[in-house]
């Protein structure tokens, strides 16, 4: 192991317990509630960034995804009467079916015409829940999803949600970790580059294409099903084209690609609107204007931003200070 | 010398276009196998039919004793064939040892899966594929570049690092289409000691390539192609004699005269 | 199903198939000239009609001539506006993905202007485009009359511009080989801008006519705009001609759809013609091959 591979793994665990303290100190339910959503955000983006992020496909469907996740575990969970649990494990089988359909089209559309695919593919979703009102209670939504119990001890409050939810992203984070930084995620990558090559590296493309959709779209069915029994109640009018279009901006944010970007995409999405609550209606205009320049001038992400801002000051100052000290040799 | 790849009478036609007609060639093993012909003469067309990017209309392709044509093209690169690019495909936001090392995922069999949760094998793997990538680099003396970008490179060095990447599947025989375009006379040198290095450790080549200096000083046997057809075959001698040969290159008048320079 | 309502049923998806064509159009113009899928292009239709509606109409009592003609103006300069600040630095960017963002969310700041200048509550405009026609027992609205026929005129106008005049054919040639153009020494980035400038008109003659139908609001062109995006797809992408008919068939074919489904599923017909179309045949009934 490298010295810089210990420096990362030992600013990862100083991030995990920082974070494992939070609740002891934020008593604010709304606090925490914003924290529980920065964790299901992450899930999301931890998937998309397998498919946008990676082999920069566009993924415009990730709400349906999402939809699908919340649908299947809140149903199951309500009319076969049983544990959230394995509503969770069958949002986990949804996902991987979606995974298998959806990483078909993804062979033969390219492009913007992928994107269209899988917009099409999330309104279907979004207008067959909201119009299957027997089964869905379509656009009233559903009311009153049983929280997560383990062993009788229930998962009610924000805070002790947000233990739940930290260890199942700590998981996920550390799946996605595993496999970019793998031959999986370099095979994903020189997809992106170019496919042709890939093949002709003996790689069957359309296994690998499909892998990689799969993989997503668990990730979305899993932060689905958990949003489901957090926010207790869901309605196909929150599953909209603007959601799927909110994670791809946490994804760019982040930097595409990069996993700890995509949880700090994860996070300055989900918690800048509400910093900038104070400005009242004014809010959201000022957020979309801000991600739009952020787009045009940062392509690589606001994490990739900052972080060579950081390089070139402290560059110039050892510049300077290079500088300062051939003055006084001299 | 048993047969390595042969075709026996490939025709490709895109819609009503003879693109390649009834070409028969038998390449022999552990040689330098040159196609060449005037522009437009089939011979990329010649390169995909063979890694089954184009469909043939009928014919066939055998390599190292099996028929390949009709397979997809990462089965037939499985089997033991690699290729580069005329126009390079390169990983340009990759660095040049992971451009290499993508060229031997298949090599690596860990399943996705267990490449998770087993630390152990899956470093295993992942220093036996490095290893392997430099050690590759080393041959074609890219080892010094390992670590930068892929799209840095000058043209020359991505060119020559398509052919690393080949070497990741452990093929029998790479086809090389044009490697040598677009490339300075060093640059060229530096290929041609590159292939011949390596066809001395046991790789065969199937050169594509309109430089006649590469293609006379390296070719062990050639085949010609015009519009599709195959026109004339041999040693570099017997080709850059013949007379079907010199009219395609350089047009009838010049047939008469017997004597004609390596320029061909 | 008697056959009164088939006709009815006709008319209206005749007059939906128009507003789909004219999307189809709008979005292809821009796609052809800048290489970008305009995801705002909705949020370009609301806003027309807010403008000639809650602006121009009930805000300062222009007649309504004047109010369209003011809403053209106004579309077109922001049209401008979007070519040069938004639209010319993404259509450089290497990746497509950021070329899509930034269009949608150029929507979204749309959007929201609106809600701040306008407010959020919807509102519809008295007497515009309204009352109905009675042939024997068919009862047809005026609004789907002139749909019609507005749509026409612009396809034909829209034609006459491009094969006959200067700018026009100088548009054609960008659309074809950008690189081609700017060495004959056409301004493409002027191009594009021009192009922008006629899409926000015509994305603003959609908003004014689809406002007796679906009252002034801010989600008043959200399906729409996808299904203009189904109607290009399945006629043939990047293909004028193409949007019209496809426009025109995913219009019939949703209203029809209703004889043999739920009402509720109308919406759906389009997307999964949509995806159907994506799989099946991706250069669509009239594309060529890519």
């Amino acid at each position: 192991m490298t010295k810089k591979m210990k420096i990362r793994i030992a600013e990862i665990i100083i991030l995990l317990i920082a974070l494992l303290v939070v609740p002891l100190f934020v008593k604010n339910n709304y606090y925490l509630l914003v924290f529980n959503r920065i964790l299901i955000n992450a899930i999301v983006v931890l998937g998309l960034n397998f498919i946008t992020g990676l082999t920069g496909q566009m993924n415009l469907g990730m709400a349906g995804i999402f939809a699908l996740g919340a649908y299947a575990s809140a149903l199951i969970t309500r009319y076969a009467n049983i544990s959230p649990w394995v509503g969770l494990l069958l949002a986990i089988a949804v996902g991987w079916v979606i995974g298998q359909c959806l990483g078909y089209p993804s062979l033969r559309v390219k492009g913007v015409y992928l994107s269209l695919t899988t917009i099409g593919f999330a309104e279907v979703i979004r207008l067959m829940f909201s119009n299957l009102t027997d089964i869905t209670g379509g656009t009233q939504g559903m009311r009153n999803i049983e929280p997560y119990s383990l062993f009788g001890f229930k998962f009610d409050t924000q805070g002790k949600m947000y233990y739940l939810f930290f260890v199942i992203t700590a998981f996920g984070f550390f799946i996605a970790w595993r496999i970019v930084y793998s031959k999986w995620g370099r095979v994903f990558k020189s997809l992106r580059d170019n496919a042709e090559a890939v093949e002709m590296s003996g790689v069957d493309i359309a296994d690998v294409k499909i892998k990689a959709f799969t993989i997503c779209a668990i990730y979305g069915a899993v932060a689905g099903a958990l949003y489901a029994h957090f926010m207790g109640y869901i309605n196909p009018s929150t599953f909209t084209i603007d959601m799927s279009t909110n994670f791809v901006i946490m994804l760019l944010i982040g930097g595409l690609g990069s996993v700890i970007g995509n949880i700090f995409g994860a996070i300055i999405v989900t918690i800048l609107p509400e910093m900038l609550r104070f400005l009242d209606d004014y809010y959201l205009i000022t957020f979309s204007i801000i991600v739009l320049l952020g787009a045009i001038f940062f392509p690589n992400g606001w994490v990739d931003a900052v972080v060579r801002l950081g390089k070139k000051t402290i560059n110039i100052i050892s510049d300077k200070r290079a500088e300062n000290g051939k003055a006084v040799s001299r | 010398m048993s047969s390595i790849l042969k075709a026996s009478n490939v025709t490709k036609k895109f819609k009503g276009l003879v693109a390649v007609d009834d070409l028969d060639f038998d390449m022999k093993d552990n040689t330098i196998h040159s196609l060449i012909g005037p522009n437009g003469a089939g011979k990329t067309t010649t390169v995909n039919l063979i890694t089954g990017v184009h469909d043939l209309t009928s014919g066939s392709v055998e390599f190292d004793g099996k028929i390949i044509s009709g397979l997809p093209t990462y089965k037939i690169a499985r089997s033991g064939i690699g290729r580069t690019f005329q126009n390079i495909k390169i990983f340009s936001s990759m660095t040049v040892l992971e451009n290499i090392m993508v060229g031997g995922h298949e090599q690596a069999k860990l399943g996705l899966v267990r490449g998770v949760f087993d630390f152990k094998a899956s470093k295993a793997e992942e220093k036996k594929l490095r290893e392997k990538a430099e050690e590759i680099l080393n041959k074609i003396g890219m080892y010094e570049l390992k670590d930068k970008l892929m799209k840095n490179l000058p043209y020359g060095r991505q060119k020559i690092s398509e052919i690393g990447r080949a070497m990741m599947n452990d093929p029998i025989l790479i086809l090389l289409d044009e490697p040598a375009a677009g490339l300075n006379p060093s640059e060229r040198a530096e290929l041609i000691q590159v292939i011949t290095k390596t066809h001395r450790e046991g790789f065969s080549y199937f050169l594509i390539e309109h430089n006649m200096d590469v293609v006379m000083n390296i070719s062990d046997y050639i085949t010609v192609l015009n519009f599709g057809r195959k026109i004339a075959e041999g040693t570099p001698k017997e080709v850059q004699n013949n007379e079907e040969v010199i009219k395609a290159y350089l047009g009838n008048k010049y047939v008469t005269k017997k004597k004609v320079s390596g320029e061909v | 199903m008697n056959a009164a309502v088939l006709v009815q049923l006709l008319v209206s998806g005749l007059a939906m198939g128009f507003i789909y064509a004219l999307v189809g159009i709008e979005y292809t113009l821009v796609w052809n000239s800048t290489g970008l899928l305009n995801f705002s292009h909705d949020k370009l239709i609301m806003l027309g009609a807010y403008l000639f509606g809650g602006t121009f109409v009930l805000g300062m009592g222009f007649s309504n001539p004047l109010a369209i003609v003011l809403a053209f103006v106004i579309m077109g300069l922001i049209g401008v506006l979007i070519a040069n600040g938004i639209f010319n630095p993404l259509r450089t960017m290497q990746s497509m993905i950021f070329a899509v963002m930034g269009t949608m969310i150029l929507g979204r700041i749309i959007k929201e202007a609106c809600r701040l200048i306008w407010g959020p509550a919807p509102f519809a405009i008295s007497g515009w485009l309204s009352g109905n026609i009675r042939i024997g027992k068919i009862s047809i609205s005026n609004a789907n009359i002139i749909i019609c026929l507005v749509s026409l005129l612009v396809v034909i106008g829209l034609q006459l511009f491009l094969n006959f005049t200067k700018t026009g054919k100088a548009m054609r040639c960008v659309a074809q080989n950008k690189k081609a153009a700017a060495l004959m020494g056409i301004n493409v980035t002027q191009n594009i801008c021009i192009t922008t400038a006629v899409s926000a008109i015509i994305c603003s003659i959609i908003g004014i006519l689809i406002i007796p139908l679906f009252n002034v609001s801010t989600t008043m062109s959200n399906s729409i705009g996808l299904k203009g995006f189904s109607a290009g797809v399945i006629g043939g992408f990047g293909y004028l001609p193409g949007a019209i008919i496809g426009g025109i068939i995913i219009g019939i074919v949703e209203n029809l759809a209703v004889m043999v489904l739920p009402a509720v599923y109308k919406d759906v017909v389009s997307f999964v013609l949509l995806i159907l179309f994506l799989l099946v045949k991706p250069t669509g009934l009239l594309g060529k091959r890519a």
